[in-house]
């Protein structure tokens, strides 16, 4: 990761058991966790969902 | 897991200090290669070493000094000073040509059959390659193909399609180079034949006198890529005879462009060639408002600008498209990267766009560079995790090992937990072993 809010993200996701289960073996440091192998996939694509929910220039999706 | 793999396109010089020796020995018995080489010549001895045209001799007095091959020697003062044999039939033995076709033509030619291979691989219905060229398109890793379906285009064909078409030639070319042995052609000719053909004068006819079966291959090869031009001659059928014979290829063919400017190198020609279905002068538009206009009716050019934009509206002469996180991000995911599309829009820029400075608005090149950060904002690297280490020493001792077998991804020396990479965890695991039942 590249900042410390990812993680925190990371973090409550798998607190609140958001993929099904938890997912992080091991907290290594501020910019590194130890995750199951099969939840890359899912989370990538959590991940993405989050960012598009911020603001940037109008995509097709809000225009109304 | 971050995968991506970068188009490497290398030069005629790194080709050729690849090939093993022997080949290259064989390659300057042609006087058309030695010039292309010494052509390329202001380099230090170093890598005119490594093309073995300089071979290592003790001098007297036990000195270390440089012997010119002799081969390439001979030959070289052939191509330079004239003599030897002719290196190709000039074609003046089958007459004028009733056909001939002008240089335009030519150009025009060399582009429509490279506009057909693009279009083929990015899927537009109506582009039909043969056999032989799709089977090289997945040899080299722009195509990919599921048993008895057509095949698709892969991340690396991608990439491939935004370079310019210099860049595209000689990657192309190098692939097939390649893999001429596995398909049972001479290495030494074909490449040799190249060489002949970049000397040629365009707008010249040359006849196939005397070109072995190989090579008569390799020319209809060039002639599916746009490198030369040869016309199809339906024969006469005689009055006995009941079927059609097939046409026959003409014995006359005709380099274009493509072929003459390919051996000089990928740099020196990005600005002779015209991209294909644009002419020369750039065709793009883009707004800061993530607009993008381009004024084309080719069928290529729309597709490609396609690969990263959304399509809005159509008309004869310009296409209106949005630049949208959707958009780039999907390019992204598909292995352009960012830099490939600002290159693509920098060097496809409309003339109004260049008088401009920067040429495009920086808005743009820094949102879409933003876009692939996004989606590098978490990057995945598959390991395996050593902790509960019982001393500082072990944990020590591993580590030092992982880091000399180049596997180690990850350290905590203070908690004594290490991330080591799947590949080197085997071998590691053995060390480990061997180190607890010896102490």
């Amino acid at each position: 990761m590249h900042d410390p809010a990812m993680k925190q993200f990371l973090l409550f996701l798998d607190e609140k058991m958001a993929l099904g289960k938890k997912f992080i073996l091991k907290d290594l440091d501020d910019t590194h966790l130890f995750i199951l192998e099969e939840v890359v996939k899912t989370l990538q694509e959590r991940v993405g969902e989050k960012e598009s929910s911020s603001f940037g220039p109008d995509s097709s999706a809000s225009r109304s | 897991m971050k995968l991506r793999v970068q188009l490497q396109c290398k030069n005629l010089h790194e080709y050729l200090r690849e090939l093993s020796p022997e080949v290259l020995d064989r390659l300057y018995d042609h006087p058309a290669t030695c010039l292309a080489v010494y052509r390329d010549h202001d380099e230090c001895v170093s890598v005119l070493a490594g093309l073995r045209l300089w071979h290592s001799q003790q001098l007297q007095g036990g000195l270390q000094g440089y012997i010119l091959n002799p081969v390439f020697k001979d030959n070289l003062r052939i191509a330079l000073l004239g003599g030897g044999k002719a290196w190709a039939d000039e074609g003046s033995s089958l007459g004028p040509d009733r056909h001939a076709r002008d240089i335009l033509s030519l150009d025009r030619y060399a582009m429509e059959r490279w506009e057909v291979i693009l279009q083929f691989m990015v899927g537009s219905p109506g582009a039909a390659v043969s056999q032989d060229l799709a089977l090289l398109l997945v040899q080299a890793g722009l195509m990919k193909s599921e048993a008895g379906e057509a095949p698709y285009i892969t991340s690396a064909g991608f990439q491939f399609l935004l370079l310019d078409t210099a860049s595209q030639l000689w990657y192309f070319t190098l692939q097939y180079l390649n893999t001429a042995q596995s398909r049972g052609m001479e290495l030494v000719e074909i490449l040799s034949f190249l060489f002949q053909l970049s000397f040629s004068t365009l707008g010249r006819d040359y006849s196939v006198e005397g070109m072995s079966d190989s090579l008569l291959t390799f020319l209809q090869h060039l002639r599916e890529f746009g490198l030369v031009f040869q016309r199809k001659v339906r024969e006469h059928p005689l009055p006995l005879c009941q079927t059609p014979l097939p046409p026959r290829k003409s014995r006359r063919y005709y380099p274009t462009r493509l072929a003459i400017t390919l051996a000089a190198g990928v740099t020196s020609t990005s600005s002779t060639l015209a991209t294909p279905g644009t002419g020369d002068a750039g065709f793009i538009v883009v707004e800061t408002n993530y607009r993008l206009y381009a004024y084309t009716d080719s069928e290529l050019q729309i597709a490609l600008v396609a690969l990263f934009s959304e399509m809005l509206y159509r008309f004869p002469n310009v296409v209106v498209a949005q630049v949208t996180r959707e958009s780039v991000q999907q390019a992204i995911a598909n292995g352009i990267t960012a830099q490939q599309i600002i290159h693509f829009l920098r060097t496809r820029a409309h003339p109004v766009m260049l008088k401009q400075t920067p040429v495009l608005p920086p808005t743009i090149t820094d949102q879409i560079r933003l876009w692939e950060l996004e989606r590098d904002r978490l990057t995945f690297t598959e390991g395996v995790l050593y902790n509960q280490f019982l001393s500082q020493v072990d944990f020590e001792v591993l580590r030092d090992r992982a880091q000399g077998l180049g596997c180690l991804v990850w350290q905590d020396v203070a908690h004594r937990v290490l991330v080591v990479s799947p590949q080197g965890h085997s071998e590691v695991k053995r060390f480990w072993k061997r180190q607890k039942s010896n102490t």
